[in-house]
């Protein structure tokens, strides 16, 4: 269904790992590329922890060969530039907008409508961007919980004493959004943060003007499982651990082995690092375009994983005994997107997650108790 | 004003629960015209994301209908199902939605009228339950309309 499914850009063969940075005109046969000259790409933050801007540094020495070939208009992380100097361009100056972060405050859609209006692609990068990421786990409290628990009650949003008012911090909105629920986004390049053999395959890609379809995921549609090492044999699941329950075995499967690795239900293009490092697999890179939503979907895959024992009544029990040992759905199995597949709170408050929507501002411990999920 | 008339979408395995539907209805049993069945090889055959996506399009409520233990035509699919519903039904809150909503039923082929019982006493249930989704404005918006909502206020 989705253009990712199929437009996979050239050079990148899905059977393989992560395509490492190439420099396309240094050893292609055709040197020219879309761009007359250097293009000019923008780099952006908005709710983000700063490790997408970091992330950069991945693809090692490529760097100094991909920046050659770019010109630089707008980075915070790397320069001091001012949201005047980015007013003052034309529209569609930048040729690239790559952005990171969840967006969470007044002032983080100000400024990508900006960078929206002033680039011919924006592109979300990483998870943040792409589903919400780890800042948007936020959205389990309300934002009065959220700023009542941090800055205690009778808080008020305003400058800082004496200051002018336009020193006041930009308000936060309700809730986190990914970035496609504010701005029209063209691509993205996943991950927390985006793997340097996909950082790579984007940067091939947009310099070389191979593009694929606007839409794509910069990931494979496959599973990761497709392209871990680790060996699957038994398929069944007789107990179910935390991963600082458990020194992993080095060769089997973690999922195997109890552990809750999302790599079933996940995008390959990380080459498994996670499982390669006994660590399960938290479905950074997003679902699968068959997965769809990766908690449903999981949740489908431990279903047939399960036994104890023979199955039958009266293996029940004891089968729901094993189920029960899966905790924390939400950050579990939605930790990259809960704006992206959970809706809204005041249903989850309706639903009972969390009783009767609370007073604002703030219980002293908010949410708690709903992470033991509904009955069954 | 006229009486919530809850919708449910029923998955009925063609083996037992679906043939124990078409008897209710060649018997000539009377039960409430609120499910639209869906038939399906085995009640294992049903995915969770099925299950909610009726839910998200709009059904009060899901009836997963399958043979009873032992009597599965493929051994295990309704002890599959079985494990399926608990874990779903443990995060449907969590997506917003009243776990009542989703029931998981055993009907025999022979048991026309149980099925008829069945879905009687789930519309009941979802009749008190209410329209889903009642009760917050904001749980039909699609998630274009909802992020404008955000970014309005
Ligand atoms: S995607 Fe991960 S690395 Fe990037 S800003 Fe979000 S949390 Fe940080
Ligand atoms: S460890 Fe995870 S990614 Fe690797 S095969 Fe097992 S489930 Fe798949
Ligand atoms: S065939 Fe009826 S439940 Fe499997």
């Amino acid at each position: 269904m989705r253009a990712e499914d199929e437009a996979r850009p050239k050079g990148s063969p899905d059977s393989m790992g992560p395509t490492p940075y190439v420099a396309r005109h240094e050893n292609s046969a055709s040197p020219v590329t879309r761009h007359a000259s250097r293009p000019k790409i923008a780099v952006y933050w908005t709710g983000s922890c700063g490790g997408c801007d970091v992330s950069f540094l991945e693809v090692g020495e490529a760097i100094v060969d991909i920046l050659s070939q770019v010109e630089i208009v707008f980075w915070p992380a790397l320069a001091d530039p001012k949201r005047e100097d980015l007013e003052a361009m034309p529209p569609g100056s930048i040729d690239v907008a790559l952005i990171n972060g969840t967006i969470r405050t007044e002032e983080n859609v100000e400024m990508v409508e900006l960078l929206r209006e002033k680039a011919k692609l924006v592109v979300a990068y990483g998870a943040c961007a792409h589903l919400g990421g780890v800042p948007s786990l936020a959205n389990l409290s309300t934002r009065e919980e959220i700023l009542g628990e941090v800055l205690g009650e009778g808080w008020r949003r305003g400058p800082p004493p004496g200051g002018p008012e336009e020193d006041a911090p930009p308000d936060l909105l309700p809730r986190a959004l990914p970035l496609s629920q504010v701005v029209r986004v063209d691509y993205t390049v996943p991950g927390c943060p985006p793997p340097a053999g996909l950082i790579g395959e984007f940067f091939n890609a947009f310099l070389s003007g191979e593009m694929p379809e606007p839409g794509y995921v910069f990931a494979k549609a496959k599973a990761l499982c497709e392209e871990c090492p680790r060996t699957r044999e038994e398929r069944v699941l007789k107990r179910i651990v935390r991963p600082h329950e458990l020194l992993p075995d080095p060769e089997e499967c973690l999922l195997d082995q109890g552990l809750i690795c999302l790599g079933p239900v996940t995008r390959g293009g990380c080459n498994a690092a996670c499982p390669q490092a006994g660590m399960p697999c938290t479905g950074c890179l997003g679902p699968t375009p068959k997965a769809g939503d990766p908690g449903l979907a999981m949740i489908s895959a431990l279903a047939s994983l399960v036994r104890a024992g023979e199955e039958g009544e009266e293996a029940i029990p004891k089968e729901d005994e094993i189920l029960d040992q899966l905790v924390d759905l939400i950050g579990t199995l939605y930790k990259y997107g809960v704006p992206t597949f959970c809706p809204l709170s005041p249903e989850r408050e309706r639903a009972g997650v969390r009783g009767k929507a609370s007073p604002s501002p703030v219980p002293s411990q908010p949410g708690r108790g709903r992470r033991k999920g509904g009955a069954a | 004003m006229a009486e919530f008339e809850p919708k449910i979408v029923a998955f009925l395995c063609r083996w037992c629960a679906y043939a124990g539907a078409d008897l209710a209805g060649t018997s000539r049993l009377k039960y409430p015209p609120n499910v639209v069945p869906i038939r399906v090889p085995c009640s294992g055959r049903v995915e969770p994301a099925w299950v909610v996506d009726a839910l998200r399009q709009g059904a009060d409520g899901v009836l997963i209908g399958g043979c009873h233990p032992g009597d599965c035509h493929y051994v295990s699919g309704n002890y599959k199902a079985r494990r399926r519903v608990y874990l779903l039904k443990k995060i449907l809150p969590e997506l917003g939605i009243e776990p009542d909503r989703v029931r998981l039923e055993w009907v025999s082929a022979s048991e026309g009228k149980r099925f008829a019982e069945v879905v009687a006493d789930f519309v009941a249930e979802l009749r008190a339950l209410g329209p889903i989704g009642a009760g917050s404005d904001a749980s039909r918006v699609t998630r274009d309309e909802e992020s404008t909502a955000l970014r309005g206020g």
